[in-house]
């Protein structure tokens, strides 16, 4: 019985965040960065066991995977009305901060080749590489591919590390950057909006610890470069980084898309995605 | 798939949200429900905008447009959406999204051990570029215009 499922899948739901949002928000610091354990990990955690405890079988599987794609959408929704109150302030952004939006794009030439011709990944490299994976990247990925496709597990591969290691790793990177003096420090504050509040933090750090007396432009820099990203972001990916991605995957001959792939209209229902 | 599931479905997700909202940062339901219902309309127009637009695109990108119009400081209602909103944390509304994920991925546990490793230095690689893209134009730019 389909109903009966859908009923157990959506109890095991419950349970599983009100567990996860009792233990609440862990930080740990680490070196540079802090490590951030968050309840949506440990809802994601709880249901790796579930198959092991015998609590869900493949039906409750297929049942829940369409879910994932509405339950985005209130986050899309979400992610829009912070967005709106920031749009005057947008508008009156230089053209470097405009511009250097597009080297968020940067990240495909470099991760691309390497995911499919260094580790000859499969479809999971199309969802890691085309962003950063922070939530608008699930949130595509979610509606394009659905989360339980190749392309969804690349994302929250992705999506996992970033929350894990993201800050950690951006600041080791930047510091790393300052100390090179290859860019200029309000070149270095302007990448450092990426679209992640904690990666954000980490990128800039090693750039004010650097240069102290211009603190102030900095932080702003970085802040309306991060406040464009989330603007922009969204659109960005879905017009722009993951038709790129597609392509430059084809051009490199990457492993074509599962066909007996049952997320492909699994994500919202709604047909129109990037794969057929 | 139908309306109706999918309109059952939202409301499961908006109540686990409401729940998880509830433990996770202590507030109540009740306050937390008017702007749980702007979610809503939100998502339901957006997805309905999806359905029958002639112009073809996934329904996070009308989603997205509507919530970022609605909460324009001047556009009528604006206000009003931007303090009810506020009480439904952006957190909270991850929870639900991983939880049904979490049931999920089970049948692909072993694809994602398999390529895990591999994921996590790709991602790795995604902050690289990103960042490093960024700057570069940054850079580029601020000396074509003269600012550095």
């Amino acid at each position: 019985m389909r109903g009966k499922s859908e009923l157990k899948v959506h109890l095991l739901a419950l349970v599983m965040v009100i567990i996860a949002e009792f233990i609440g928000i862990k930080r740990f610091q680490v070196g540079p960065g802090t490590v951030l354990l968050l309840p949506m990990l440990y809802a994601l955690v709880i249901g790796m066991f579930l198959p092991v405890l015998r609590l869900v079988d493949r039906r409750d599987m297929d049942t829940a995977s369409p879910f994932i794609g509405f339950a985005v959408m209130y986050l899309t929704a979400k992610m829009g009305t912070n967005i709106g109150p920031n749009l005057p302030k947008i508008l009156s952004a230089g053209p470097a901060l405009i511009l250097q939006e597009f080297g968020n794009l940067g990240t495909i030439l470099l991760s691309l080749p390497v995911a499919i011709l260094v580790f000859r990944m499969g479809r999971e490299a199309v969802g890691t590489s085309f962003s950063i994976s922070r939530e608008g990247s699930l949130a595509i990925v979610a509606d394009l591919y659905g989360l339980d496709s190749a392309e969804g597990r690349g994302v929250m591969g992705g999506y996992i590390t970033g929350t894990l290691f993201g800050a950690i790793f951006n600041g080791l990177m930047v510091g790393f950057l300052v100390a090179t003096g290859i860019f200029h420090p309000f070149s270095l504050a302007m990448a450092a909006g990426t679209g992640s509040a904690s990666m954000m933090a980490a990128a800039l750090g090693p750039v004010v610890a650097a240069y102290p007396e211009i603190n102030t432009e900095l932080t702003a820099y970085a802040a309306s470069s991060q406040l464009l990203t989330s603007v922009d972001g969204l659109y960005m990916s879905l017009f722009l980084g993951i038709p790129f991605t597609e392509w430059l995957y084809r051009k490199l001959g990457g492993k074509p898309a599962e066909v007996n792939s049952n997320s492909a209209q699994s994500g919202t229902g709604h047909k129109g995605g990037a794969k057929k | 798939m139908k309306m109706a599931n999918v309109m059952r479905i939202f409301v499961v997700t908006a109540i686990l949200s409401l729940i998880g909202n509830f433990i996770g940062f202590d507030i109540s339901p009740i306050a937390a429900l008017p702007g749980m219902l702007i979610l809503f309309v939100l998502v339901i127009l957006g997805y309905w905008l999806s359905q029958v637009s002639p112009i073809k695109l996934p329904s996070i990108a009308y989603i997205s447009a509507l919530a970022i119009i609605a909460s324009i400081p001047g556009v009528p209602g604006a206000d009003f959406v931007n303090q009810y909103t506020g009480k439904v944390e952006f957190l909270a509304l991850t929870t639900p999204i991983l939880a049904y994920t979490g049931i999920s991925i089970g049948k692909d546990l072993g694809t994602f051990k398999q390529q895990g490793l591999k994921i996590v230095l790709v991602t790795l690689l995604t902050f690289v570029g990103t960042y490093v893209g960024s700057a570069i134009i940054a850079e580029v730019v601020l000396r074509l215009t003269g600012v550095i």
